[in-house]
């Protein structure tokens, strides 16, 4: 195995600009060795790296059935800005996988609900190619293509909404709901306007047979939880991506701590029954 | 066990046949208060000093006839096997490429059957080549605290090469605590004063000798060499004795039978609002705490120029210490977690007697006291934990 503590080199293939903030990134490992050994499961997330600048937490958008790696990140601050003045060819530092996974096993057989907010849909996007892409090659993951599938996707405005190309292609395999908080008087909108957690009204499930795959902001997290399990989601079927500040992405630096749960390794992915008590607790 | 006795002059044999095999990392005198740094010999142990140990005070006073009487000051090994800032890699960054070169030896592996026309990051391996330490004078708590170390940086997802090979060359000769210090409590936590295990060698300071156990061969082999007589059945019941007296002296204790469900359920408990309106955020408690290993990695940069032979950007990351006490700490974008006093407070505690146990399968406290010592406004963890339970 390589050493995680020391970034190697990827050069981007291509970019992709999705939102005005927004933008996705196909990355290529350039040394052979390294690249025959990296594997990643979908919900993981690598280190990137610029010198000088220093080194972010970005999940993987792309499926590990994909022929690139992908990151879709939004500019928040150093790293981020100036990853996005990169051009094709350049090369970043990465350090990774890091990171727990969705438990892609808890769907075979059950209906899966994807609910994301903002750029919180890059690390389900990867689940979402998973299914799509091994349904279309008649890979592996056809074994999670029996029950109903939904995606629930709330964005600021419809101009915010990433991958907003992609879901009729989505639409192949799953169920898709849409929602911005305010319409854009400008643009051409068909979705719901109001908060996500709105679209639960909308969406026929059966609450006892579904898996929920989560990740946005933590507010809009817990009143999704809470409204789940209102309407009869047991809470140890819903699973929850969560952020914290990191730094060495393995449990060694102390920055990502969520109570007992080091985020970068036991999560960013946490089954709710395993983390909800230190949920709602202010500052913890 | 392998038990002897040798004069207590005798002892400096021992160091002058490891100095020169190993770089001696022990107590000595520094402005007043015991710190760890390389000594020379073995007269450079603060012989006959006891301290008085308070909240936020620290007395050294000369007085004893002993070699061992004094207990931890501020400096814990820590620093030896995770150093306070260390460089993780330096790079070079040119237009299309960026070179690595890596002071940690795994790192190499990676790249040995690779092809190298691919490859874009160079890494260098650089073997240091000072001496391995000998840890001198370690405590029952600071061994307890290196293993907690070990589970953190050898047995969680990754392996610290860096902090294993020095962990592996390191030798220990551990002292037995007789005289606790006035803020020490690692007997209500087992985790002294008796070194019981972890030490190559722990030595024990009778009335007119000193009582050696040799934990591993490594020593073993030197002790034949050495003027030493076997130890009596009596020179044991004089160790034991005087380790049971120095657990009746000890001071303070903590309650562990309730813990970690005590601070679980005393997450929003008053008393932090309390501690935080004395609490400084100094992250004074963090720095002298044996086991504390938070760390921040950051780049640091040489300007060098542009020339067509000189990259356009090269620099070293560095690891250093950190602490939860820190203002941005828990920043992300978008805000803190953790931007009141009280939060990082309760983060650090919460951490030591209750997070750690479900991280590591033991407490993150060994009880040396230091952060009492150190506070500057004299918090007492152990009192604190009193008062939770209220
Ligand atoms: C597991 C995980 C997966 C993520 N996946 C994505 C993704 O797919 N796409 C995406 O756009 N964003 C993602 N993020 C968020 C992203 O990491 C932050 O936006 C990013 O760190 C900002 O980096 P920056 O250097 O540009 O900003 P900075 O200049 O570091 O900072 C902006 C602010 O963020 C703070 N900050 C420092 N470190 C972190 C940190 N580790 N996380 C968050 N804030 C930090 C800074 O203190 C500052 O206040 C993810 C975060 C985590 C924890
Ligand atoms: S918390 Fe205080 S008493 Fe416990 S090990 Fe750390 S410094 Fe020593
Ligand atoms: S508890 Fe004391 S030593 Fe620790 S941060 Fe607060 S004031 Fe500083
Ligand atoms: S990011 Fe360092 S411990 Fe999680």
């Amino acid at each position: 195995m390589y050493d995680k503590t020391i970034p190697f080199d990827a050069a981007i293939r291509w970019i992709k600009k999705e939102t005005r903030d927004t933008t996705t990134y196909a990355i290529k490992i350039i040394n052979r060795e390294i690249q025959r050994l990296y594997a990643f499961k979908p919900g993981q997330f690598n280190m990137l790296y610029l010198p000088g600048i220093g080194e972010a937490p970005i999940s993987i958008s792309s499926a590990p059935i994909d022929n690139e790696i992908m990151h879709t990140i939004r500019i928040a601050g150093d790293v981020t800005t100036h990853i996005s003045r990169l051009n094709t060819g350049d090369v970043i530092g990465v350090r990774g996988p890091f990171g727990s996974s969705w438990p892609l096993e808890e769907i075979e057989d059950r209906d899966l609900m994807i609910i994301a907010g903002g750029v919180g849909i890059a690390p389900l996007r990867s689940v979402i190619r998973h299914l799509l892409v091994g349904k279309r090659r008649k890979k592996s993951s056809i074994q999670y293509q029996t029950g109903k599938k939904i995606i629930l996707y709330g964005a600021k405005t419809p101009k915010d909404m990433i991958f907003r190309d992609e879901f009729p292609r989505y639409m192949d395999a799953f169920e898709v709901f849409l929602t911005v908080d305010k319409a854009d008087p400008e643009e051409y909108w068909r979705g719901e306007v109001g908060l996500i957690t709105g679209l639960l009204n909308k969406v026929s499930f059966n609450p006892l047979n579904t898996v929920v795959f989560m990740c946005g902001p933590e507010v809009m997290m817990q009143s999704m939880v809470r409204e789940l399990m209102l309407r009869g989601v047991p809470g140890e079927k819903i699973f929850i991506s969560m952020e914290r500040n990191m730094n060495c992405g393995m449990g060694i630096c102390g920055h990502c701590m969520f109570g007992p749960k080091f985020v970068c390794k036991d999560g960013p992915v946490f089954r709710f029954t395993d983390i909800e008590g230190f949920l709602g607790i202010k500052e913890i | 066990m392998i038990r002897v006795k040798i004069k207590k002059e005798q002892l400096k044999l021992i160091f002058n046949r490891l100095k020169t095999s190993h770089k001696i990392i022990g107590p000595k005198i520094n402005n007043d208060v015991i710190v760890l740094t390389e000594i020379a010999d073995f007269y450079d142990i603060p012989f006959g000093y006891r301290e008085q140990q308070g909240k936020g005070t620290y007395r050294l006073t000369k007085g004893s006839s002993q070699f061992f009487s004094f207990s931890v000051g501020p400096d814990s090994f820590k620093r030896f096997v995770n150093p306070p800032a260390r460089e993780i890699f330096a790079f070079k960054k040119s237009k299309k490429r960026i070179s690595i070169m890596s002071s940690n030896k795994s790192s190499a592996m990676s790249n040995e059957k690779s092809d190298s026309s691919q490859l874009a990051m160079v890494r260098v391996v650089q073997h240091s080549s000072s001496l391995p330490f000998l840890f001198v004078g370690m405590r029952a708590c600071d061994i307890a605290a290196l293993r907690l170390l070990d589970k953190v940086f050898l047995e969680g997802h990754v392996k610290d090469t860096f902090y294993d090979s020095i962990r592996r060359s390191s030798l220990i000769i551990g002292v037995n605590c007789l005289y606790p210090g006035d803020n020490c409590f690692c007997s209500s936590i087992n985790t002294g004063p008796e070194i019981k295990d972890g030490f190559d060698m722990a030595i024990t300071e009778l009335d007119k000798s000193f009582l050696l156990e040799i934990g591993t061969p490594s020593v073993r082999e030197m002790i034949d060499e050495l003027p030493v007589e076997n130890a009596s059945n009596e020179d044991i019941a004089e160790k034991d004795s005087l380790i049971a007296n120095c657990k009746k002296n000890m001071k303070k204790t903590i309650d562990i039978s309730e813990l970690p469900w005590l601070i679980y359920k005393s997450l929003e408990h008053p008393r932090w609002t309390d501690i935080a309106n004395r609490c400084l955020a100094c992250g004074n408690c963090t720095q002298v705490c044996p086991t504390c290993f938070c760390n921040s990695s950051y780049d640091y940069l040489q300007l060098s120029g542009i020339s067509k032979k000189i990259p356009e950007l090269s620099g070293t990351r560095i690891r250093s210490w950190d602490s939860c006490f820190s203002t941005n700490f828990a920043r992300v974008h978008g805000g803190n977690f953790r931007p009141s006093r009280r939060a990082r407070y309760r983060q650090w505690m919460s951490h030591k007697l209750s997070y750690w146990i479900e991280q590591f399968g033991s407490l993150g406290c060994v009880g040396c006291g230091r952060c009492i010592t150190w506070c500057p406004v004299g918090i007492d963890i152990t009192q604190e934990l009193e008062v939770l339970k209220k």
